[in-house]
């Protein structure tokens, strides 16, 4: 209960910073479009893009929550995969010797490319975009946990040694939490990249999601559809990340003291 | 420092909780789907996105007529990045909506085991748009303008176009149309290629009808049939069966959405619900018209017209599209249709 109420009221100080500085926004937008006769092509009214949404709500609404759904659960693999192989790379220096350059060649290829590969090997599955956050998010992760536990005092691993703790011991008492800040900078990006994942995966072929709406407006040159479309992934961004740094206050709570 | 962590292992509760739900989700997003037992499973690859184009099948699909035919049939949406000749011949889609007779004889030439069993738009869907007060007024002003066409097989409708009025290609600026017909609404290029359902509509709608000039390729001595519908060698050798009930209930599908076209819109707009309404209902009269268009109107729907697949087949090899000539018997096979009477086929 506390941390959901917690959780709320993280979310809700956030959202009431974020809404004065999205309130003035809107108004600019708004008299630009108005007063300076901008072509609704170029640059819709709020009120249409709003006009746009209620045509059909539901459609925004399950969108939203297929393009969630994909992203949390590549962002939940990539995450788990990222720390568990960040920590076997820096306990086996030859793993790592190894595999760290296929991991660096996997993310030197466009995510497009990658894409209707995902396609013909999962089809339209919720799996196919889930596949392609987890591809986003696991490199970061497994960067950072790797950076994270390689920066741990050497002084405080002698001192822990000398009272006789054993690798487990060192790595879950002091290096992984240690590394902590590292990761949440890691997982806050992830969070974000794994809802691009999920967007470019409903790309290839598929009838619900945000990337859904993104294409269907953009090539049926439905402008006001498009932006709404636009904000609806911006927020769900911005809600994953409001999730994420929520989670590291709770977290790495000792993080001022740094 | 390393005290003020011990509390830290309390959290394990949260993280805990957040892998339930997790796991938990995935559990029952593969839990298998059940009642398909007699029935064959396969998918139908559309060749673009959800739209009243394909109004016919998803009308046969909400109304059972696949199933009627012991077929659980999947629609998958096509869109920019999916090529529907691949996805057939990968074996990851059953049956689907190829790019037209250009593309699938393309593929065919590649060695794709592929064939065609059905021919939707028996014209070239889409038309050439020039402005009425602007300086093309005939095909012949092209030259020196700026034009702008699909290259992923719009451009060869246009080559033959130019090519049959005495025209070099290389007098005109031809430019690679992507998703938006804005740069001739904007005036920047003179001439644009608009499928006559989707593109067309909304030039007609920013401009007005009464000042666009339409080039049309069947004025020029040019027909691409489009839209052909495509299965794989060996879906068509060993199961015949399942490829006459799917143009059975597919054309079924077509027959029943134009005599209940405000249904069959419904049904198009409930996998797509931001599409425009209007304009679906455009869209499938005017698919429709494209589909029951020249031989069709005699032979009935999906009919494969051999005498204007070869004049096509003809200019892709003179253009070089095809490294060799492929025999029309060999990437279209009429035979499935041709045993469904002709009484259900006739529009």
């Amino acid at each position: 209960m506390n941390v959901a109420r917690d959780l709320l009221k993280h979310l809700c100080e956030a959202l009431l910073r974020g809404a004065l500085t999205v309130l003035t926004m809107a108004v600019v937008w708004e008299l630009v479009v108005r007063v300076g006769g901008v072509p609704s092509y170029y640059l819709p009214s709020l009120v249409d893009v709003l006009a746009a949404v209620t045509v059909a709500p539901g459609a925004y609404v399950d969108s939203a929550l297929r393009t969630i759904a994909e992203t949390v659960l590549g962002f939940a693999g990539g995450a788990v995969f990222g720390v568990l192989i960040g920590v076997a790379f820096f306990q086996w220096k030859a793993l790592r010797d190894y595999l760290f350059p296929m991991f660096v060649i996997s993310q030197t290829i466009p995510v497009i490319a990658f894409g209707a590969v995902v396609v013909l090997w999962f089809g339209n599955t919720l799996w196919a975009k889930a596949v392609i956050a987890f591809y986003m998010t696991f490199f970061p992760v497994t960067v950072n946990t790797l950076q994270g536990l390689n920066a741990v005092d050497p002084r405080q691993v002698a001192l822990l040694r000398s009272f006789g703790a054993n690798a487990w011991q060192l790595l879950t008492r002091l290096r992984l939490p240690a590394a902590l800040p590292q990761i949440f900078v890691a997982l806050k990006l992830g969070a974000t990249l794994s809802l691009l994942g999920a967007i470019a995966g409903e790309w290839f072929g598929d009838s619900v999601g945000v990337g859904v709406l993104l294409l269907h407006a953009m090539y049926n040159e439905q402008i006001p559809a498009l932006w709404a479309a636009i904000f609806l992934a911006g927020a769900i961004g911005t809600l994953l990340y409001a999730v994420m740094s929520y989670i590291e206050t709770r977290f790495v709570f000792w993080r001022d003291e740094l | 420092m390393i005290l003020s962590l011990l509390p830290l292992i309390k959290k394990r509760g949260l993280l805990v909780a957040m892998l339930t739900v997790v796991l938990g989700s995935t559990l029952m997003v593969s839990a298998p789907s059940v009642n398909a037992q007699e029935l064959t499973e396969a998918s139908l690859r559309l060749k673009w996105l959800p739209q009243a184009q394909f109004a016919g099948y998803y009308y046969a699909h909400a109304k059972g007529y696949y199933r009627e035919e012991g077929i659980d049939l999947t629609l998958n949406p096509g869109g920019p990045n999916l090529v529907a000749e691949n996805l057939v011949a990968s074996g990851a889609d059953t049956f689907g909506i190829s790019g037209g007779s250009d593309s699938l004889l393309a593929a065919v030439d590649k060695g794709m085991p592929l064939v065609s069993v059905g021919v939707s738009h028996q014209i070239t869907p889409f038309v050439f748009v020039s402005r009425k007060d602007g300086p093309v007024k005939t095909l012949q002003d092209f030259k020196g303008k700026k034009a702008m066409v699909w290259f992923t097989g719009g451009n060869y409708v246009l080559f033959g176009m130019l090519n049959n009025a005495g025209i070099d290609r290389s007098e005109l600026t031809i430019l690679p149309q992507q998703s938006s017909v804005t740069p001739f609404i904007n005036g920047d290029v003179d001439v644009i290629a608009a499928m006559s359902f989707n593109e067309l509509y909304t030039i007609k709608q920013q401009i007005g009808e009464d000042k666009l000039r339409l080039f049309k390729s069947e004025d020029f001595g040019m027909t691409f049939p489009r839209d052909t519908l495509i299965v794989t060698k060996k879906t068509a050798q060993e199961k015949p069966e399942l490829v006459k009930a799917f143009l059975r209930a597919s054309i079924r599908g077509w027959h029943d959405a134009m005599a209940n076209p405000k249904e069959a819109i419904d049904l198009v707009m409930q996998a797509a619900p931001t599409l425009n309404r209007e304009h679906q209902e455009f869209m499938m009269q005017e698919s429709y018209r494209l589909m029951t268009a020249g031989k069709a109107k005699t032979e009935g729907i999906y009919w494969i017209d051999e005498a204007s697949l070869k004049s096509a087949h003809d200019f892709l090899l003179k253009n070089k599209v095809l490294s060799k000539p492929v025999p029309i018997a060999t990437a279209f096979d009429g035979s499935f249709l041709k045993s469904i009477p002709i009484e259900l086929r006739n529009p």
